[in-house]
């Protein structure tokens, strides 16, 4: 073999060993990142009231991705952060129409529906956020059994996570409203989720 | 002895720093800079969690994934492997190279170079992989290796001093080197300032394709372009300087200069029609490192030789 032939037969080996290694990684970086948001349980059946009066079952989940959180308007710890970043990705994500927000009450006592409203116009700049009322056993159970996150000492006591929901109501990741590192997360999430179906 | 001993210390360095590059290239394309979201440690642990049991109480589970974690910690994990390599380099050096100003003072420099980019590396986790900051963690990666690879070439001379033959640096060979170094520099800056902006333009749309994102970007796109082909004729034109006169390493680091600008317009253009895929994006950051080195090792073996 002459001098120039050994050459590109070793640079042609250099390039496939380490482009196959590359090609290997990036591989299993994709396929971790679809089986990290896995089925984790499925949202019951409920009936909630949204600010504008109508009614919101578990039927408005189907076929599209919703990002569920729980708050009360009154809070001044971390639901002005969540919904901030509610806000931020309701922004980012307004040109899709597959995606949908949920922020529930856990003081319904005092978040009537007009307060509701007041609150959804500071936060929301596109009808697919809802926010929602209802009866507080309702709402507890909800959060307790439907979502798996505790709701002790209510109103307070509400969990900061994001609950992320796939086009068949399955829960698939949770994420902690006021982190940003998880904002980004739930962000690459969703994408994965859009781009899969 | 020492100068062979020294050599191979360099050139392990050079070569671990190559490796390194290209496993935070990989880190990058495969978006796995937060697979561990603290430093230095991943997960509170000095070897990365392997099931789920082993994250800590204060660290959110759900954020876990072994793949990510492991991809990310495998570049940290070399970067000290680098690190050790150049501190025994290093060592050797202020030992027995005391007088040897160029092996010295470029031995140092890299050491802190290496330093720095550790460093470095938490600001990126830190700062949530803000795209500025992990270009300068490249930028700096590429310096480091520049460096080194000067140090390298200037260790070989010692032991090496008849290998090389007829070759004078006459002021065209060296205008024209040193000019396709700083282009390629500026080059390498303007291909880092696109990606930085595609990172940038992503996190508020999330939704736009990659072909939709570089068509977002600004004019200075097409400046990357324009240069990367500008350079292939400023390489072809140093092929031709070298063209009869001299034999050996020189030539053949010549024609690698051209075929590797070559390749890189070639994975270029293949970015522009199938929307960035990863591993060329890979490569096509790696092969700039290559560039960068190869042309210091170059115009450094030409200083040395002289005419006959």
């Amino acid at each position: 073999m002459s001098s120039l032939n050994k050459k590109l037969v070793l640079a042609f080996l250099f390039i496939f060993m380490f482009g196959s290694f590359g090609f290997y990684v990036i591989d299993r970086a994709t396929k971790s990142r679809i089986n990290n948001i896995g089925i984790i349980g499925q949202v019951p059946a409920f009936s909630l009231t949204n600010f504008d009066g109508s009614i919101v079952t578990e039927k408005q989940l189907n076929d599209k991705i919703s990002i569920i959180s729980f708050i009360f308007t009154q809070c001044d710890g971390a639901c002005p952060i969540m919904s901030d970043n509610m806000s931020v990705l309701q922004e980012r994500f307004s040109s899709s129409n597959d995606i949908q927000f949920f922020s529930i009450t856990t003081d319904p006592e005092f978040d009537t529906l007009s307060v509701l409203t007041d609150f959804s116009s500071k936060y929301s700049k596109k009808n697919n956020w809802f926010f929602l009322r209802g009866n507080i056993a309702d709402v507890v159970s909800l959060s307790e059994q439907g979502f798996f996150l505790s709701a002790a000492l209510l109103p307070v006591g509400h969990s900061t996570r994001f609950v992320l929901v796939d086009k068949d109501s399955n829960i698939r990741k949770y994420y902690e409203g006021t982190v940003e590192s998880n904002i980004y997360e739930l962000q690459s999430d969703i994408v994965t989720l859009l781009n899969q179906e | 002895m020492t100068n062979k001993f020294f050599f191979r210390s360099a050139l392990i360095s050079t070569i671990l720093s190559y490796l390194l590059i290209f496993v935070g290239g990989l880190v990058r394309v495969s978006g796995s800079g937060l697979g561990c979201p603290d430093w230095p440690k991943c997960f509170g642990r000095w070897i990365p969690p392997t099931s789920i049991e082993q994250i800590p109480a204060h660290i959110d589970p759900a954020i876990f994934n072994i793949v990510l974690a492991w991809i990310e910690y495998g570049n940290r994990m070399l970067g000290v492997i680098v690190g050790i390599s150049i501190v025994v380099m290093t060592i050797i050096a202020i030992i027995y190279f005391r007088k040897n100003s160029k092996i010295l003072y470029s031995s140092i420099l890299s050491l802190f170079l290496v330093g720095a980019n550790g460093g470095l590396g938490a600001i990126v986790v830190s700062s949530l992989l803000n795209p500025f900051v992990v270009s300068l963690h490249m930028i700096l990666a590429l310096f480091l290796v520049s460096v080194l690879s000067y140090t390298t070439i200037e260790s070989y001379k010692l032991t090496n001093s008849n290998q090389f033959t007829g070759i004078h640096l006459s002021s065209s060979v060296s205008i024209s080197l040193i000019a396709l170094w700083i282009l390629i520099i500026v080059e390498i800056l303007l291909g880092t300032g696109i990606r930085t902006n595609i990172e940038l333009i992503a996190i508020d749309n999330p939704l736009l394709s990659k072909g939709e994102l570089l068509n977002a970007l600004e004019s200075y796109k097409y400046l990357h372009s324009v240069l990367g082909f500008s350079l292939l004729f400023l390489s072809a034109y140093l092929s031709y300087l070298f063209k009869d006169d001299f034999f050996g390493l020189s030539k053949q680091l010549v024609y690698f200069i051209f075929g590797m600008i070559l390749f890189q317009i070639f994975l270029g253009e293949l970015m522009i029609f199938f929307e960035l895929p990863q591993l060329t994006r890979l490569f096509h950051t790696w092969g700039s490192s290559w560039l960068v080195g190869i042309i210091i090792i170059l115009y450094n073996t030409l200083h040395y030789e002289q005419p006959k």
